[in-house]
């Protein structure tokens, strides 16, 4: 009880901060002296951008705002975008899948890829494979997502014409079924293997630890001094207890890829959350700013509620300590 | 961190070698233009539902919404041309105007275009602020004449306000009248327009569009059956793995570009621009000619444009009109960079000789130091301009005249809302619209107009020339276009000596596109993109 006691302290309080700190961003969505290279920006005459602040009710003082924002939320009502023009919840639902999508993928893979190579390392700890793994990926954890999602860009895509330069579909192309699904894979492939390759070497650094700390245990030697198989020793014994941090990681990682996946997605121009994330804080839209931050607040919480229930099933131990 | 310094280095290495290898191709035999195509593929991303109350107040919002919705007046690269309105007429010193509506004009529906659909939309408009119209609130009454004619009275005579009306978007009565709230009006009925083209798709999320030529259009027959607007995350490569039919060329791939003669390279009018202001009431140093002309002398806008915009720019004119603008005097003061007489300029207007720090101090011993504002340059732009860059240049040309600059740079709001509360000492702004009618310098300068928040209308704050307020607000309502020229002229020659503020330079960008997909593109006399243009994609008369 405690628990969701204190989950709801938190959305609050962060609801609270996406309200508010929007809004103290110097500037406002209606005033713009200055514009882009290259492009134009609408000239708002004084009365054009009052008229649009008392529109959309930014002229109202700031706590009616705020109560008017908690009494819409809840009844479900996220808001209207100003630059995009339509309502906050719309526009998440037809951004959101894109994200999920990226950000699932990489994380099974890179969970996947970590693990494995981490457990490898941690098996042959110590010798030329570890250290040459132990390299690569700290070499690799060096470079930000954006990074190498733009050497993969001009290396698979402009260069040798393996993979689309940006979006998520092929436009006008009509494809259905399982081309649609081949297209999309296609599109999502590079900024899927940009994300994967920089969280992996996190997830296989904190698998090798995991593993050499498990190895170092009486039970494995006794498994070993047994002469039991060591493919049994690895995945009976070692990555099973091994797992309890690495499974907090996967579900913490979720709400951190966001970040990466925001640049990524930028570099690819992927129609996810990432690339509206930056548009509304640029457009200082504030309902799809407070819409898109709640969406992800509750994606982590969600998250962490999930790492601290598995966490219970797979250690008992720790559902007893917190009992107790 | 040095790891990452040298992955940089070498990301950008490989770009440039990509770029270098994929644009370096044996130049060919001038391919054959086409006047025609069937399907051309554009740059795309969201700007928005394509109503004149949905899109995205910025250019390609506002440009993709004109093939839908017809106007009475249209530009062409040398004015306003009939559209809609076969002809107009200015009475009682703009007071009123008369358009003729041009008959045989029908929706995408099929319904005719009427007067009642002209007075609506305008009433419209007056009522509810289109996203690209600044009619909203300046109209006093539309008077249908009779079945052709539209007599429109303004609240205040103006020069802009025929452009204003000529360019509001006409609507359909029939589908609009009942609508109360125009920006959430996006059902299919509302992109019911009489413009050369329909909207056959639309996808915010993607950013996509797709344009197919209205059959039943009155004017020019449109050149282009097909328009589809696609995102691109890296617009040259695109273009050059066909994806794109057009595509803006940084100066230093340009060169590649030239050397294939399949393509065809377009240099757009200098019609963005950098400008330098001054907070005179803050810093009442500033009120002095002298100090600002000095300033002037002390800085080498060529050296500036060749360093900050690899030559992809124009040095401005010190009478701000850009040198490509139809009003343009070419007889304004040059200020030749000279920091000799710069220097002179300081110390024959009393200001010490250069102390140890390098400074000069003024009659009250305070020195010439001052703080210079600009953007930290967040946003991700095609071409970025590096404002900081330009900033550090100015602070190093003008040490050598003695005055010192702190650079103070913050991210692009928060610059903006500092110049709106006019939290400056100097700042820098860029932004385009340098083409548009020269009316903006009223909005500017003029003294009995409260400072404007928009991009043309900031000013130094705290100039005051009794001489120019005159000039511009006879202008305002001068209607015959060679006197108002001749004031025009006179307004820039007194900027270019007064300098209430530093233009620094204009962009040029070049566009680069296969003449043998497409070649009828042109640009409007007062805006620098082929693409915005309607014209472009209808067939040209011979």
């Amino acid at each position: 009880m405690s628990k969701i006691i204190e989950y709801i302290l938190t959305l609050w309080i962060i609801l609270s901060l996406n309200f508010f700190l929007p809004r103290l961003m110097p500037g406002d969505p209606f005033l713009f002296v200055a514009g882009d290279e290259g492009n134009t920006v609408a000239q708002h005459t004084e009365s054009i951008r009052e008229s649009y602040i008392n529109y959309y009710g930014l002229g109202k003082p700031v706590h009616i705002q705020y109560v008017h924002y908690i009494f819409e939320l809840f009844q479900g009502n996220l808001g209207h975008s100003f630059h995009f023009n339509e309502s906050v919840s719309a526009i998440l639902l037809k951004r959101f899948p894109w994200t999920v999508f990226l950000i699932v993928s990489a994380v099974v893979l890179s969970t996947i890829i970590g693990v494995v190579l981490g457990s490898i390392s941690a098996w042959f700890q110590g010798r030329f494979l570890d250290h040459v793994l132990y390299f690569c990926l700290i070499l690799i954890a060096e470079i930000p997502a954006f990074l190498l999602a733009l050497i993969f860009l001009f290396i698979f895509s402009a260069e040798f014409n393996l993979f689309p330069l940006s979006g998520a579909i092929t436009h006008f192309a009509g494809y259905k079924g399982w081309k649609w699904l081949a297209d999309i894979c296609h599109h999502a492939a590079l900024p899927i293997l940009s994300l994967t390759l920089v969280r992996s070497s996190g997830m296989y650094l904190l698998a090798r630890n995991s593993m050499i700390t498990v190895i170092a245990k009486d039970y494995i030697r006794t498994a070993i001094a047994k002469g039991l198989n060591h493919y049994r020793i690895l995945f009976r014994h070692i990555i099973k207890n091994a797992m309890l941090p690495i499974v907090t990681r996967i579900f913490l990682s979720l709400g951190s890829l966001v970040g990466g996946a925001i640049l990524v997605e930028n570099v690819f121009s992927y129609p996810g959350l990432g690339l509206l994330m930056r548009e509304a804080v640029l457009m200082h839209d504030y309902p799809l700013i407070q819409g898109i931050f709640l969406l992800v607040t509750v994606c982590v919480l969600t998250a962490n509620y999930l790492a601290d229930w598995l966490y219970g099933c797979l250690d008992p131990r720790v559902s007893i300590k917190s009992r107790k | 961190m040095k790891t990452k310094h040298v992955l940089l280095l070498t990301v950008i290495f490989l770009m440039t070698s990509i770029i270098a290898c994929n644009t370096n191709q044996s130049p060919e035999k001038q391919v054959a233009s086409n006047r025609n195509a069937k399907i051309i593929r554009l740059e795309g991303g969201d700007w928005g539902y394509p109503t004149p109350y949905a899109h995205y107040p910025r250019g390609p919002g506002g440009y993709k919404t004109n093939l839908i919705f017809d106007s009475l007046l249209e530009s062409d690269e040398k004015g306003l041309i009939p559209w809609l309105a076969e002809k107009w007429k200015t009475i009682d010193n703009g007071k009123h105007y008369l358009f003729t509506i041009r008959q045989n004009v029908t929706f995408h529906d099929g319904s005719p275009l009427t007067p009642e659909d002209v007075a609506f939309s305008l009433e419209y408009a007056n009522q509810y602020p289109q996203s690209w119209s600044y009619l909203y609130q300046s109209i006093q009454s539309v008077r249908i004449q009779d079945k052709r004619n539209v007599l429109v009275t303004v609240k205040k005579p103006s020069v802009t306000m025929l452009l204003y009306i000529g360019r509001t978007r006409i609507l359909p009565r029939h589908i609009w009248k009942d609508i109360t709230h125009p920006q959430q009006f996006t059902s299919k009925a509302s992109i019911t327009g009489c413009g050369p083209y329909c909207l056959t798709a639309y996808n915010k999320s993607h950013g996509i569009y797709r344009f197919e030529a209205f059959k039943n259009y009155w004017g020019p027959k449109p050149a282009v059956q097909v328009i589809e607007f696609i995102p691109v995350s890296q617009p040259i490569l695109a273009y050059e793995r066909g994806e794109i039919d057009m595509a803006v060329v940084p100066p230093d791939v340009l060169p590649g570009f030239q050397k294939d003669a399949r393509n065809k390279i377009v240099k757009s009018p200098a019609f963005w621009g950098i400008r330098l202001l001054f907070n005179l009431k803050s810093v009442p140093q500033f009120q002095n000619k002298a100090l600002r002309q000095a300033i002037r002398y002390a800085l080498d806008l060529n050296a500036l444009v060749e360093k900050t915009t690899r030559g992809a720019a124009i040095p401005a004119s010190a009478g701000i009109l850009s040198p490509d603008h139809v009003l343009f005097n070419p007889h304004v003061k040059v200020y030749e960079y000279n920091v000799n007489k710069a220097i002179a300029l300081l110390e024959s207007a009393g200001y010490s000789p250069i102390d140890k720090d390098g400074t000069r101090n003024d009659q009250n011993g305070k020195p010439l130091s001052f703080q210079l504002l600009c953007s930290s340059g967040a946003r991700i732009s095609r071409s970025p301009i590096s404002e900081i860059r330009i900033a550090e240049m100015i602070k190093e040309y003008l040490q050598k005249a003695g005055i010192h600059i702190q650079v103070k740079s913050a991210d692009q709001r928060s610059r903006d809302a500092a110049v709106k509360n006019h939290q400056y000492e100097m700042v820098l702004l860029g932004h385009g619209g340098w083409g548009s009618d020269p009316h903006f310098l009223k909005k500017r300068f003029a003294n009995d107009i409260r400072q404007g928040n928009s991009l043309n209308e900031c000013r130094s704050f705290g100039y005051h020339n009794d001489r120019l307020n005159v000039l511009l607000n006879q202008q305002a309502i001068t209607f015959d276009h060679q006197k108002r020229k001749q004031l025009i002229a006179k307004i820039q020659m007194l900027l270019s000596e007064e300098l209430p503020e530093i233009p620094l330079f204009n962009t040029t960008n070049y566009t680069v596109f296969r003449p043998s997909t497409y070649d009828g593109w042109c640009f409007m006399y007062d805006h620098h993109s082929l693409a915005h243009s309607k014209l472009s994609f209808l067939e040209k008369q011979r």
